[in-house]
């Protein structure tokens, strides 16, 4: 018995790989404005720190999970 | 399998939001006022856990991920084989799909004894790939002594198992009941700084985003505590030793589905059912920004301690009583 294909080209992605593409490459730009708000005082975080960054990254990856 | 089907049918949002969350638990956290042993891993959820990874894809994906278990049984087996001795058994405590046993040759060990309580896993593999005989018992791990008798073994391997674990000290006196005098433990486990950069960015995208943290990467056991903890359990000549594996992903979600077919998903009591999707997005960003190589990769840290004890036996080396030396060191250094 052969295993089966674990990802064929024409199935579309599970959201959670969408997801990850999105975070990681799609919106990386804005990923890495989030990451460097939070490395810039990692030692002492607080909620809603980089509220601001963070919301940018979110649009972006809303507006990308949206378009299939 | 039915289960896994089930699961393949739930609607795309809930899988969403669950595929990196664990299974909730089915018993309540306990209470810091109950008396008895440590509850920190729900091993029924492990289990599960396990069985759910060892037959997803029909095995294909667990065996993807055999490479951690298996750079660490061939490290563990350098150290098996400085051990100058011939054993008729072995016991494989938590044994996994075998891969330490799978690498035992014949001119040293006759018959390995795997005990591991994911069935799924157990039976993963077929006894071809095994150059030595191979028994299975599926069984606690915690509980070795409901499965083997008390001194009736020569040797006790293990090999990243005993981190899931709740009775450490437990388990090792176990370890040593079920030992002939003069017999060996050897064994691998993850240390205290496994995965910190997964619970450092876990910890820092909940704080930002929620607000406060909760478990999702185990507590692990201390380096130093453990030469201590194998002395409690009554080993002797105990040789410690701390190694690293650092393995490079494209990002934080490659490891986490990595791990997740490691088996080896949060099964910490009283973690919460899900994760929200912004946290996750969030903790991979700062896992990049934090520790990320130059390359884009992520890297991801696991702390190796190798243990081995002997059981005590009166024919075992002692160290020479106080004042009985003869040569003066002063004139020797």
């Amino acid at each position: 018995m052969s295993p089966p294909a674990i990802s064929g080209a024409k199935e579309p992605l599970r959201p959670l790989k969408r997801l990850a593409l999105h975070t990681t490459s799609t919106c990386a730009a804005q990923a890495t404005k989030y990451g460097k708000c939070i490395a810039a005082s990692y030692l002492d975080v607080s909620k809603d720190m980089c509220k601001e960054e963070f919301a940018e990254f979110r649009s972006c990856v809303r507006q990308a999970m949206k378009k299939r | 399998m039915s289960f896994l089907r089930f699961v393949n049918c739930t609607p795309h949002l809930t899988r969403t939001s669950r595929a990196f969350a664990a299974n909730s638990a089915k018993l309540p956290a306990p209470s810091l006022n109950t008396i008895g042993p440590y509850l920190v891993f729900d091993r029924h959820v492990k289990t599960i856990q396990k069985d759910r990874a060892a037959l997803r894809d029909g095995g294909e994906r667990s065996r993807m991920v055999d490479y951690l278990r298996d750079e660490v049984a061939d490290r563990m087996m350098e150290r098996f084989l400085d051990i100058k001795r011939k054993f008729d058994t072995v016991l494989d405590l938590g044994s996994g799909a075998g891969h330490f046993s799978k690498l035992l040759e014949v001119d040293k060990v006759k018959k390995s004894i795997m005990l591991e309580s994911s069935n799924a896993l157990l039976n993963r593999d077929p006894d071809s790939e095994y150059e030595v005989e191979v028994h299975r018992i599926h069984g606690d791990e915690e509980n070795i002594l409901h499965s083997v008798g008390r001194g009736s073994l020569e040797a006790v391997v293990t090999c990243l198992s005993l981190h899931w674990v709740n009775d450490l000290p437990g388990a090792l006196v176990q370890i040593r009941e079920a030992l002939q005098s003069d017999g060996l433990f050897l064994g691998a486990m993850f240390g205290g700084d496994t995965l910190f950069e997964l619970r450092t960015a876990l910890q820092l995208a909940e704080v930002e985003r929620e607000g406060g943290i909760s478990p999702h990467v185990s507590p692990m056991t201390d380096t130093r505590d453990v030469s201590n903890l194998l002395g409690r359990a009554g080993f002797t000549m105990l040789t410690v030793d701390i190694d690293e594996v650092k393995i490079a992903y494209p990002s934080m979600w490659e490891l986490m589905e990595d791990l997740q077919d490691m088996g080896e998903s949060n099964a910490v009591f009283g973690r919460r059912d899900t994760i929200q999707r912004d946290t996750l997005s969030a903790a991979s960003a700062i896992y990049k920004e934090l520790h990320g190589a130059e390359d884009g990769s992520i890297p991801a840290t696991f702390q190796i301690i190798y243990l081995i004890g002997w059981k005590p036996a009166p024919t075992q080396p002692k160290p020479l009583e106080r004042g009985a030396g003869k040569v003066n060191l002063k004139e020797v250094l």
